[in-house]
């Protein structure tokens, strides 16, 4: 089976929209078709072979190298697997609905907004509104699995209405504003302000947080079969937290202030 | 020309037929904190479920399954359900899982069986949380997390079934005495749990009573199969040779038409390997003429690879 490979032939001097490319669209393309096709480049628009050199590769993943302003990377990807090979630019699997997009780098803003579906693995960190929705949205990413290694910026899982959110590093403040299902994981600190306005979900944190959002109520601690479970279904999670998802966790409930039930679990 | 006979380890292997029916089927897994609360929940869910005649469905334990085998990492046991019919198997398994398994301490009630007609679990169980439940889908499964005295109950939100499931596959060991018969019942249960995807629905796994269809009393639909009581022979037509002085029956509920020959081939293997020596006679069936279930579980079929291993 073979697949393309998209190096860049110069870092991009303006910002690229790659959305639409991916191995289902790609398929069946010859390498100078691909060079063909149109891309949103800047003000204006220009042959994807201007930018990238195409050569065909061994496997079944599409493989781009990165560029902190190369937009939309696996947007609306419903199946096959990208690989990037640097950092990407914003919206990167936004509207994804299948598949598998890993990126070795840093991502920008928007990482994932509107997921429907399928993984996205990020090596780096990822900016504001991870998991947030797409403008015009009501509600966030609905299903799929996100997995940031590093940090992630403001706005984290924003109006987000179901799926996983796996984060390595902080999360920066206002995580879950609005969040309405799906579960979040932050294995550093999360930021100021988080669950404000939240209605249902969870937040899975390893240690309490600074100053959530006013209208959360502690429970107190309890044994949790639920993270055991999790902890089985998502090796990734256990990879997360280690021992510590055994099952013991500070239940705060909230965000009362907005009649809501969701809740941020403190791991023990 | 009759048949030459089939006799192994000195055990007649009767020319004869365990007669079963189509069943709806699903398994569960049940865990807890410790092994001896997984049990009595399952042991719970599975009271009462010999015979759909008298019980609505046929439960059982199917076998023990340790933490690594369990979806969250604690002891647990597998159990299957059978009910004569789809819509019989939605109505008792989320009525048992409510009563027997989310009453029980520290239990959790999860699929067993992917794919036919989802069974409600959670779906059903999570009003009791009275809005205060929790929906949780992780990796394409929604679970649901009911908050009761003791902490939460966790539970699937479905579970699969299948409508190949078998019931009804039955064997009957003729003993010389009761101890003997008994002593053979009990080599044969636990052979036949070493078998997955069937389970013994009666009592230890062992009916001592089993019945023929109808009876002499208007409404009654099964009657004592008065042919296999050995306190009747002279009375009845009777189907014991003079030395049998007790029968014991095996009955099986499968979820395939296999696994339930491969049970009934475990036990009755199991029940030759103590032979005449230990008292047992005969192995027979029970059936009903071969007109009335399309599975028909032909005795010496089944036990011709194991005729053809052992010296006569």
């Amino acid at each position: 089976m073979s697949a393309y490979r998209l190096t860049l032939r110069a870092p991009l001097a303006a910002r690229a929209d790659l959305s639409g490319i991916n191995p289902a669209t790609l398929a069946g393309l010859s390498a100078q078709a691909v060079a063909w096709l149109t891309l949103p480049y800047g003000n204006g628009a220009v042959p994807l072979g201007d930018l990238f050199e195409v050569s065909q590769v061994e496997g079944g993943a599409l493989m781009i190298s990165g560029d902190p302003r190369l937009d939309f990377v696996g947007a609306q990807m419903a199946e096959g697997e990208i690989e990037v090979d640097g950092p990407v630019g914003v919206l990167a699997g936004s509207g994804m609905i299948g598949g598998r997009l890993v990126i070795r780098g840093d991502a920008g803003d928007g990482l994932a907004a509107g997921l429907e579906g399928g993984r996205i693995e990020v090596a780096g960190s990822a900016g504001a509104g991870v998991g947030g929705a797409l403008t015009g949205d009501r509600q966030g990413m609905k299903d799929g699995m996100v997995a940031v290694a590093g940090a992630v910026g403001p706005g984290l899982g924003a109006r987000m209405r179901g799926g996983l959110v796996l984060v390595g590093g902080d999360a920066g403040p206002r995580a879950a504003d609005g969040l309405i299902a799906g579960t979040l994981a932050v294995a550093g600190r999360l930021g100021a302000g988080a669950g404000r306005g939240m209605k249902r979900g969870t937040i899975l944190v390893a240690s309490a947080p600074e100053a959530p959002a006013p209208g959360f109520v502690s429970t107190g601690p309890h044994d949790f079969v639920m993270l055991a479970l999790l902890a089985r279904r998502v090796p990734e999670l256990a990879g997360l937290f280690g021992d510590r998802l055994g099952g013991r966790a500070e239940r705060l409930v909230g965000n009362r202030l907005a009649g809501g039930a969701g809740e941020i679990l403190v791991l023990q | 020309m009759t048949e030459a006979p089939m006799i192994i380890n000195g055990v007649e292997i009767r020319d004869s037929f365990a007669e079963a029916f189509p069943m709806a089927g699903t398994r569960l897994i049940i865990t807890a904190d410790t092994q001896r609360w997984a049990h009595t929940a399952a042991a719970s869910l599975t009271g009462f479920a010999t015979s759909v005649i008298g019980c609505g469905c046929e439960a059982a334990i199917e076998r023990q399954l340790d933490p690594d085998e369990t979806p969250d990492g604690r002891p647990g046991y597998a159990v299957l359900i059978f009910a004569m019919s789809l819509k019989d198997l939605k109505k008792v398994v989320p009525l048992r899982a409510g009563q027997c398994v989310l009453t029980s301490p520290t239990s959790a009630c999860y699929s067993g069986l992917e794919g036919g007609a989802a069974i409600a679990l959670g779906r059903a169980l999570r009003y009791f949380g009275d809005g205060h439940q929790i929906a949780k889908s992780i990796e394409g499964r929604r679970f649901w997390r009911i908050p009761v005295m003791e902490g939460e109950f966790v539970c699937d939100e479905v579970v699969g079934s299948t409508t190949a499931a078998v019931g009804g596959g039955n064997f009957l060991i003729l003993a010389r005495s009761r101890p003997a018969a008994l002593a053979a019942a009990e080599v044969a249960v636990e052979a036949m749990g070493q078998v997955s995807g069937a389970i013994m629905p009666f009592p230890g796994g062992v009916v001592r009573s089993g019945s023929k269809v109808g009876a002499k009393y208007a409404g009654m639909i099964a009657s004592t199969n008065d042919a296999y009581c050995p306190t009747l022979r002279g009375v009845s037509k009777s189907a014991l040779p003079p030395e049998v002085e007790s029968v014991l029956e095996i009955v099986i509920d499968g979820l395939s038409e296999q696994d339930v020959a491969a049970s009934m081939q475990a036990g009755i293997t199991a029940v030759c390997g103590l032979g005449a020596a230990a008292g047992v006679v005969a192995i027979d069936a029970g059936n009903y003429g071969g007109n009335l279930g399309p599975f028909h579980f032909k005795l010496r079929q089944l036990m011709a690879p194991v005729a053809g291993e052992t010296t006569l």
